[in-house]
């Protein structure tokens, strides 16, 4: 349950603070994450839109379709206010926990 | 190239969605796995591999499913509430609340036939306020985003509720008064379901008509 919760959280927080950078669909949310976390965190399909469509549910993000210039048509996801809210106190959370994690099994920043 | 779309409506087989709802579902998964093995082919992977690596994005389909269906239902669970429950009891309670005091102000129901079991009782001032309370209804349902028979529904819970109601104490009648021949308990029954459930319920659902006439802040802009 603990660690279904620590995933649920991490991928929360990750997809949220990479569509506060700017609205994107949902492979380059996946891209982007796999980017800036150096391929430490990927989120394969299955992975990511049950999540996406629990977020949009609660009101975090905004899915619309777009038509790009190709022709393909890509649901892009917007961060709502509600979502932007969010960022701090999952932030705020994670922070207390990896304090707490190096407290407890003496893990330094490499 | 593969044919996304297909593998996917293939693969994920049927979602207990609307059928909106699921075509859009399918279209994003298949876009998701169409740009993964662009990107692949883009890095010089060759086709079978890129084929093969977009399909290991999926390793249980049945559970990409019931994922999706789970993370929907909740949708559906909270849009129950706010949709037909909230809206509902506000009727609900208003209705009532408006009832007890007009009784509490001594304004008397007219009667068709006293004391005899086809009596119908019409409170008419009552009857006069329910589709203001079945718009009020209507409103809070359609804000929540609902349409259909849930607005309906939402709007004519206090009829409902006392149909249901008497249904279900109709048989208790039975046990209670067992002399009473079937017909006037019946006829008692009938009176009773025109006079709590069949005119309000008409009167509610006039108000959510009423309502659905008022025009959307986007169909006057």
């Amino acid at each position: 349950m603990i660690r279904t919760e620590l995933k649920r959280g991490t991928a929360e927080l990750a997809i949220l603070s990479v569509l506060e950078q700017q609205p994107l669909h949902g492979y380059e949310i996946s891209r982007r994450i796999a980017l800036d976390s150096g391929g430490a965190l990927s989120f394969t399909l299955a992975a990511l839109y049950p999540l996406l469509y629990r977020m949009e549910n609660r009101g975090w993000l905004r899915g619309e379709w777009e038509t790009s210039d190709n022709g393909r048509r890509r649901r892009c996801y917007n961060l709502l206010p509600r979502g932007r809210k969010m960022l701090a106190p999952l932030r705020a959370e994670w922070a207390d926990l990896f304090r707490a994690m190096r407290r407890i099994a003496k893990v330094n920043h490499a | 190239m593969p044919d996304w779309l297909a593998y996917v409506n293939d693969r994920l087989g049927h979602l207990a969605i609307s059928q909106a709802e699921s075509s859009q579902v399918r279209e994003e998964l298949a876009a998701h796995l169409e740009d993964n093995y662009l990107s692949l082919r883009a890095q010089g992977i060759s086709e079978s591999d890129a084929v093969r690596l977009t399909r290991d994005q999926v390793s249980s389909w049945q559970e990409l499913r019931r994922d999706i269906l789970a993370a929907k239902s909740e949708a559906f669970m909270q849009n129950r509430v706010s949709q037909l429950w909230i809206p509902g009891l506000v009727t609900l309670f208003s209705a009532y609340a408006v009832l007890a005091l007009m009784q509490l102000a001594g304004l008397r129901a007219m009667v068709s036939h006293p004391g005899e079991p086809r009596g119908i009782v019409l409170y008419l001032p009552w009857m006069l306020s329910l589709p203001l309370i079945g718009a009020i209804g209507a409103y809070l349902s359609r804000r929540a985003q609902a349409s259909g028979w849930r607005v309906y529904f939402a709007a004519s819970l206090p009829a409902l509720a006392l149909g249901v109601f008497f249904l279900l104490i109709f048989p208790l009648a039975f046990v209670l008064d067992p002399h009473v021949p079937f017909r006037i308990k019946g006829t008692a029954l009938a009176a009773m379901m025109v006079n709590w459930v069949i005119l309000p319920a008409f009167a509610l659902c006039l108000g959510v008509a009423l309502q659905s006439l008022r025009k959307t802040p986007e169909a006057r802009s």
